[in-house]
């Protein structure tokens, strides 16, 4: 009994019949065992054997992606949990969930983790939206990966819309009032999603059982899937983007141009019968456990902070619907005062063209911006055309979210933060 | 496996690839559309937008009376009545009643006394919904049916 108790009774089980029909390979002590224990886990086999040590920098991607994986996993484990007592009917809504915040044991807590889990996220998507935008990671061959991330975006954004309704309260009841009002300002089929959206005319029952459907089911279910063909396609784009890439690739002979008579294995038809160039191995390490382990210290952070947040601040509860009174100011979540900023000059230019200019622009961006020049580099100079437009716009998001955040007072007109002073009340009718 | 060059298509191949297609699209459109429109109910369980508004006596000469229940104004200036509707045309919320207008909380849309922008994002007036008298002598409202902005209700001058 040299060893340590705890080791060896694992290892025992390891060796044993059970823990090797579960584990194939046990912890890995050989380079061989290191490559075999990410290639026989179904856990971890959708990441390579060995890795670009440029992909472990934390510099480079700030682990922005993965952070936002993370907490999506958050919300779902907490969201689940959650949906054993909440009740989407508009009398019941709001009594659930002043439980969850009084009765039921960390109900609270758990209220609490996915309210903050889904505003991080949205952030953390929108920033791992700037990283890939300002390394040049968008770039061919992976085009299309950034495509679906901006879908993944969007996605979120639904998810948080869909979500902040549950609770049927103040904000629920007029985000829906206006969130389906902008629907109707599209053109042609406006009035249509409109009425669809919510299920009638009005903003009732219908309408949340309908947002309960999307939250719960719906938008999960496709964020999903769009998650896993995002991070499947980041392999077999060829891993995150790095600087040199494009030197390095060598056009690999299409099969079609190769003898049709012989039969090939599958390497040769997933990565074509060149040598993989700039994958030589002093530039790669093991998966395991460089990967691994730092991306295990990273969910572990990840759920810190939110449990951090959880504990310390409460999500907040407005009172219950008054399909009479809006709030005045009646402010959205901070990710969208920017878009209400915008909907307050023109519910149709800045509802509808700008939002869905833009958006059309950030898919269609890796198909006009495809030379590629500055990859896997922060803020490379021969970009400074493309780097210029993005940061203009983003910068014009941001003003007008720090207007829409801080400088809207009542009747949405223009306060001064820094003065304390009130203006008077609004006299009632 | 045969090669498959372009020119080799025979009007039977083409025909049986065209009809193979349709087919596909059709299936895949009618499922579509079957289920966007199984999405569009056809019953609304919603209340009734047409509603009694009581006596004309109840509203003071010169008065604007918000009905909370039905979200809207009753105007009344000497025999003439007048329904103007509380909702913002700009993305429906409840407008406040305010010196000289209305007033929208969410977007800051302005409306003078009669409904008419003033200010702010609203792309048109407040509605002005039908407003007559009942059978049984009591003001009548239809939202359903909306007005020009000068269709006043004028009453005989004994109201």
């Amino acid at each position: 009994m040299n060893a340590p108790l705890p080791k060896s009774l694992w290892r025992m089980f390891q060796r044993s019949r059970v823990g090797r029909s579960i584990f194939r390979v046990g912890l890995p002590e050989s380079n061989l065992e290191r490559s075999q224990a990410m290639v026989s886990s179904f856990l971890l086999h959708i990441q390579p054997a060995k890795v670009n040590k440029h992909s472990l920098k934390p510099g480079y991607t700030l682990g922005l992606g993965l952070i936002s994986l993370y907490l999506f996993f958050i919300l779902i484990g907490t969201g689940t949990l959650l949906m054993f007592y909440y009740v989407p009917s508009t009398e019941r809504a709001y009594d659930t969930m002043k439980d969850l915040q009084f009765v039921v044991s960390a109900g609270l807590l758990l209220r609490n983790m996915h309210r903050w889990s889904a505003h991080l996220m949205v952030l953390f998507v929108m920033l791992h939206l700037c990283r890939v935008f300002y390394t040049g990671a968008y770039k061919p061959p992976r085009e299309f990966n950034w495509v679906i991330g901006v879908v993944l975006f969007l996605l979120t954004l639904g998810l948080s819309f869909t979500g902040y309704l549950l609770p049927w309260d103040q904000l629920a009841f007029w985000a829906i009032t206006v969130g389906t009002s902008i629907a109707g300002y599209a053109p042609i089929i406006g009035p249509k999603v409109k009425y669809l959206l919510l299920g009638g005319n009005i903003v009732g029952q219908e309408a949340l059982t309908r947002f309960y459907a999307l939250h719960v089911i719906v938008l999960p279910a496709v964020a999903g899937l769009m998650l896993s063909v995002h991070l499947w396609r980041v392999r077999k784009d060829g891993g995150l983007s790095r600087p040199g890439e494009a030197e390095d690739t060598v056009e690999r002979i299409p099969l079609e141009a190769l003898p049709q008579n012989k039969s090939y294995g599958l390497m040769e038809l997933a990565r074509g019968t060149t040598p993989q160039v700039g994958k030589n191995p002093e530039d790669e390490v093991f998966s395991w456990p460089h990967l691994v382990f730092r991306e295990m210290i990273l969910f572990l952070i990840v759920a810190a902070v939110v449990l951090f947040l959880a504990i310390f601040w409460n999500a907040p509860l407005e009172q219950f619907a008054n399909p009479i009174h809006p709030p005045n100011p009646a402010k959205a979540p901070w990710y969208f005062l920017g878009l209400q900023e915008l909907v307050s000059y023109s519910a149709f230019w800045g509802g509808v063209v700008v939002p869905g200019l833009l958006v059309t622009a950030l898919m269609l961006l890796p198909y006009f911006d495809r030379k590629r020049v500055g990859v896997g580099e922060w803020f490379a100079r021969e970009r400074w055309a493309a780097i210029s437009v993005f940061t203009v716009c983003l910068v014009a998001a941001i003003i007008f979210t720090i207007i829409g955040t801080l400088f809207r007072g009542p009747n949405w007109g223009w306060v001064e933060p820094w003065k304390t002073e009130q203006p008077p009340a609004l006299e009632e009718h | 496996m045969a090669p498959r060059d372009e020119d080799e298509y025979s009007r039977r191949g083409f025909f049986q690839l065209a009809l193979g297609w349709l087919a596909g699209a059709f299936a895949i459109a009618a499922s579509a559309a079957g289920a966007v429109r199984f999405l569009m109910p056809n019953v609304l369980f919603e209340p009734s937008q047409a509603f009694k508004a009581g006596k004309a006596e109840d509203y003071p000469d010169a008065s604007v009376t918000f009905l909370e229940e039905e979200r809207v104004f009753i105007v009344r200036q000497g025999n003439t009545f007048r329904c103007v509707s509380a909702v913002c045309t700009h993305l429906g919320c409840t407008v406040n009643r305010a010196e000289g207008g209305y007033h929208c909380p969410c977007h800051g849309s302005i409306f003078d006394d009669q409904g008419t922008v003033k200010s702010g994002p609203a792309p048109r007036g407040l509605d002005w919904f039908e407003i007559s008298v009942g059978k049984d002598g009591r003001l009548l409202v239809d939202k359903d049916i909306r007005v020009a902005a000068d269709k006043y209700l004028v009453l005989s001058a004994k109201a």
